[in-house]
């Protein structure tokens, strides 16, 4: 039985080591970071506080942030749900070739660099963007929409992202969806709609959380998007962390919102899991 | 010396014991059974041969050699597994030719040692084809040809015939006995239905609960069981419960319970008046016609009465009401008794060597 | 029961519903090709005039052909690297060789659970502190943790398709433990190993959040020189770079498809 050990011992370490080291050991280090005071002009300072911490509720600014990356976490799930649950129920009941061929439609999109995609959104919502040229040639408007940088460019260009995301794990979850379950309402006279709202629905559950934890994890933790189609000026938590550390130099507080953000992730995907796991008997 | 001595064998894990002080020890040729019921211990015992678990005690000797230690590898051992385990990728040629490789057999050398294998279980034809591409025995045959091709000096066998229908079970029997007289190589084979194992076997071990019951030839396991469960495992038992009197001298009877007296042979051991478990096989209850002359005719004779006839292909069934208790018994289908009604009476002897007594457990 | 007709009705709402999600979620795509095209500055449509004058420009780009190069070299040697390390691990977690399975397998995929900003400027932190910052090594070693976790998902799904007697047989035949895993389980693990490394590969083609910390001016990959490059003002050269990319990734994934299957291992 030793050897066994030794030699998986062998095989497990190498990846331990580099994950320890370049994964467990810096994010444990920030800690005493996120309790160093800042001191604009001169740097971190030595000694300790919470003041980091305890901003991110009194400061009327990061209180903003913080309700604006979930706001935005909230609406993109939920814009993804509305768009995607029809999308991934005609997948899923459609014949093998469309099958193949919608998913990889939707999962191109999704191994396009992130970049790519929101510098296409961009230029499609920028004020000399591809649809305000298109609304002022037409004539329906005189000035162009501001539709960036707030949070209507934010929900746009993040639902789109995060879309595929969702269609791919609602399609497993309904396709799990024993067929003759739908048979045996529908011989009980129900409606394709009744059907749909007490059955399909309900079933597919499970499929709809996971979708949409993964969608509103992804959404409050993402910077490329909301730096490109926010800027500077409209943030949210990842960009404010994105510029605490690269332009004021404030590290502390971004530490501190590092792991505020790094909570938030794990109570949510903490709770679904809970709530998974409940389900798991009824669905 | 022999080919393969097991010497207190034992596999302990937390929670229960799958083999306890297993010994045997087997001839250079011989062809062994590992016979009993799922969970008796069969396939932990032939694993350990094989290196795949780790004895918890005792120790394995392979033509004297202490192997216990040694890794699987460095056995020189033959396994024929349950699932065939042909390698999914590799063509039938390579399949047989991996343990020759591993041996260091290279080029025309190789070509031969294949082709023989393959043509020793009758697949020669079927070299380039892959695993996926055969019937379940023609995958088996492939099986047993890789097992064979390094020449080990012990095969092993793990219910390799388990998945085959009837007819394709009974024919690879005869082949791989067959084929391992050819071969002459020691053979240990693991199997939980007794025809099998009596059939193919030298001799068979019978286990239970990872203990030894008996390590005889078919015969003496079938005719002289030694223990409760091996009378009760072997053949076509009817089991019944009573109690032993002995009247004076060798001779004994046993009251069944709410039964007959029935009279015993061979009843060592047993205390007068003790419970003891009763097996009577169907096969050992024999029908006596109006005017038996045969030699039936000098054995205990009870009276008993049809209660329900089934007809099984090969034999006929019947459920005997005899004195308080029910019987199963047989009858041969172009027999004299095929055809008895429900209702008849009809007498039966019962041998007494044939009323295997075992203290109650 | 609704009629046939409000069934068909209903049928094709959805059909129509599920076509023109899918044209939504292309349009970015096309929007991106489009400017690569125009004449000018800003977009219209239709487009002013064509040309391939950005292409060009894009092409002789040295920065933007270094920054092509770094992005595939760290991708390629971080994806070999994470097959290597994330392929044995998985296979001592599945063997049951080593102790507290769930735990490692829980630490192995973390990085997908930390927000990759939170590990950038955690990195950052770190190698300023030991000095690897600016360094190729921690530039590798990094992605080698956000990518290994694909690996480490795909190895463990592909190991458990694997039948466990199949290495048995090869022991019991005369092969050592390492000869059986070559000639046995790893065979039966490729493609599955193969749809992992991709992942893995465009993971750190792609990766921005981490990235974006720990390069500098000299040293800068294809994604982050487009990100800080938009923070400048939008000129069609960045929709370029941008169409080569989508076209790179057609092909990609068209090959993936036709070798592996690969939409199966999603």
């Amino acid at each position: 039985m030793t050897s066994r050990h030794t030699a998986g011992a062998l095989l497990a370490s190498p990846l331990l080591l580099v994950l320890l080291l370049a994964f467990v050991a810096p994010v444990l280090l920030m800690v005493p970071l996120s309790l160093h005071p800042y001191v604009p002009g001169s740097g971190i300072a030595s000694g300790w506080t919470l003041a980091n911490y305890t901003s991110i509720l009194t400061d009327e600014y990061y209180r903003e942030v913080v309700l604006r990356t979930l706001v935005l976490g909230f609406g993109v799930t939920a814009i993804c749900l509305v768009l995607g649950y029809p999308l991934a129920y005609y997948i899923a009941n459609a014949g093998p070739r469309m099958r193949l061929a919608l998913t990889m439609l939707v999962i191109f999109p999704m191994l396009l660099n992130l970049v790519v995609r929101s510098f296409g959104w961009i230029a499609l919502l920028a004020n000399r963007g591809l649809i305000n040229n298109l609304l002022i040639d037409v004539g329906l408007i005189e000035r162009p929409i501001r539709m960036m940088f707030n949070l209507f460019g934010l929900l746009v260009g993040m639902s789109h992202i995060f879309l595929p995301f969702m269609v791919l794990m609602l399609v497993p979850a309904i396709q799990a969806i024993p067929k003759d379950v739908q048979s045996a309402a529908y011989t009980l006279a129900a409606s394709r709609l009744r059907v749909f709202w007490s059955i399909t629905l309900p079933m597919s559950a499970p499929g709809i959380l996971s979708g949409s934890i993964l969608v509103f994890v992804l959404t409050i933790s993402a910077l490329v998007t909301p730096r490109m189609l926010g800027g500077a000026t409209y943030k949210v938590m990842a960009t404010l962390i994105y510029d605490d550390f690269l332009q004021t130099l404030d590290w502390p507080a971004g530490a501190a919102m590092s792991f505020v953000l790094t909570a938030l992730t794990l109570a949510v995907i903490a709770l679904s899991s809970r709530l998974l796991k409940r389900w798991g008997g009824q669905a | 010396m022999p080919a393969l001595t097991l010497e207190r064998l034992e596999k302990r894990y937390p929670g229960h014991v799958a083999a306890s002080s297993v010994s045997l020890s087997v001839n250079d040729g011989e062809f062994i059974s590992l016979l009993g019921p799922s969970g008796c211990g069969k396939t932990t015992v032939l694993r350990m041969v094989a290196g795949l678990i780790e004895p918890t005690g005792g120790r394995i000797l392979i033509d004297g050699r202490d192997v216990t230690a040694l890794p699987t590898n460095k056995r020189n051992i033959g396994l024929v597994f349950q699932s065939y385990a042909l390698f999914p990728h590799m063509s039938v040629f390579e399949n047989v030719a991996f343990g020759l490789r591993r041996q260091g057999v290279q080029g025309a050398e190789l070509t031969r040692r294949v082709e023989q294998a393959l043509a020793s279980v009758r697949l020669s034809a079927l070299g380039d084809r892959l695993p996926r591409q055969l019937s379940g025995g023609q995958q088996q045959r492939v099986a047993v040809a890789r097992s064979i091709a390094p020449r080990p000096s012990i095969l092993l066998f793990d219910e390799p015939l388990s998945n085959l229908d009837a007819a394709l079970r009974d024919e690879m029997q005869i082949e791989l006995k067959r084929l391992q007289r050819e071969v002459g190589i020691t053979t240990l084979f693991v199997t939980h239905d007794q025809g099998e194992a009596m059939s193919m076997s030298d001799r068979v071990c019978v286990l239970a609960h990872g203990v030894v019951q008996q390590f005889d030839t078919p015969e003496a396991i079938y005719h002289r069981p030694a223990t409760g469960f091996v009378a009760s495992f072997m053949g076509r038992p009817n089991r019944l419960g009573g109690k032993l009197a002995r009247a004076g001298g060798a001779a004994a009877t046993v009251q069944l319970r709410d039964g007959p007296v029935l009279a015993v042979a061979q009843a060592e051991g047993i205390a007068d008046g003790a419970a003891v478990d009763v097996v009577v096989r169907q096969e050992d209850i024999r029908f006596l016609g109006a005017q038996d002359v045969s030699d039936a005719a000098n054995l205990p004779r009870y009276e008993a009465r049809v209660a329900m006839r089934s007809f099984v292909g090969s034999r006929v069934q019947y459920l005997l009401a005899l004195g308080g208790i029910e019987l199963i018994a047989e009858a041969a289908t172009n027999g004299p008794h095929a055809g008895l009604e429900v209702g008849a009476p009809v007498g039966v002897a019962i041998d007494p060597r044939h009323v295997y007594v075992n203290a109650a457990a | 029961m609704s009629t046939s007709t409000e069934t068909q009705r209903q049928g094709l709402g959805l059909a129509a519903t599920a076509i023109a999600v899918v044209v939504f979620l292309q349009i970015p795509v096309l929007v991106v090709v489009l400017a690569a095209f125009s004449k000018t500055a800003y977009l219209t449509i239709p487009p002013k005039g064509l040309t391939l004058h950005w292409f060009e420009v894009v092409l002789r780009d040295p920065e933007y052909l270094s920054a092509a190069w770094t992005s595939l070299w760290l991708a390629a040697a971080s994806t070999a690297a994470a097959l290597v390390l994330g392929l044995i691990a998985a296979y001592a977690i599945h063997r049951r060789m080593v102790p507290g399975a769930a735990a490692l397998t829980s630490l192995f995929m973390a990085p997908l659970v930390l927000p990759s900003v939170v590990l950038g400027v955690a990195l950052l932190q770190y190698y300023t502190m030991t000095g690897l910052r600016g360094n190729s090594l921690g530039l590798w070693l990094a992605h080698v943790v956000i990518t290994v976790p694909y690996v480490v998902r795909a190895s463990l799904g592909s190991l458990a398709a694997v039948d466990e007697s199949l290495e048995d047989a090869a022991r019991v035949l005369g092969a050592d433990g390492f000869t059986s895993f070559r000639l046995v389980t790893l065979p039966l693990v490729k493609p599955g190993l193969v749809a992992g490394g991709l992942f893995a590969f465009i993971t750190s083609l792609d990766n921005v959040p981490v990235s974006v910390f720990l390069l500098s001016a000299s040293q800068t990959t294809l994604p982050v020189k487009i990100f800080t490059s938009v923070e400048q003002g939008v000129d069609p050269s960045v929709a370029a770079v941008s169409t080569l990319l989508i076209v790179a990734t057609g092909i990609v994934l068209l090959l993936a498809e036709r070798w592996t299957g690969f939409h199966k291992h999603v």
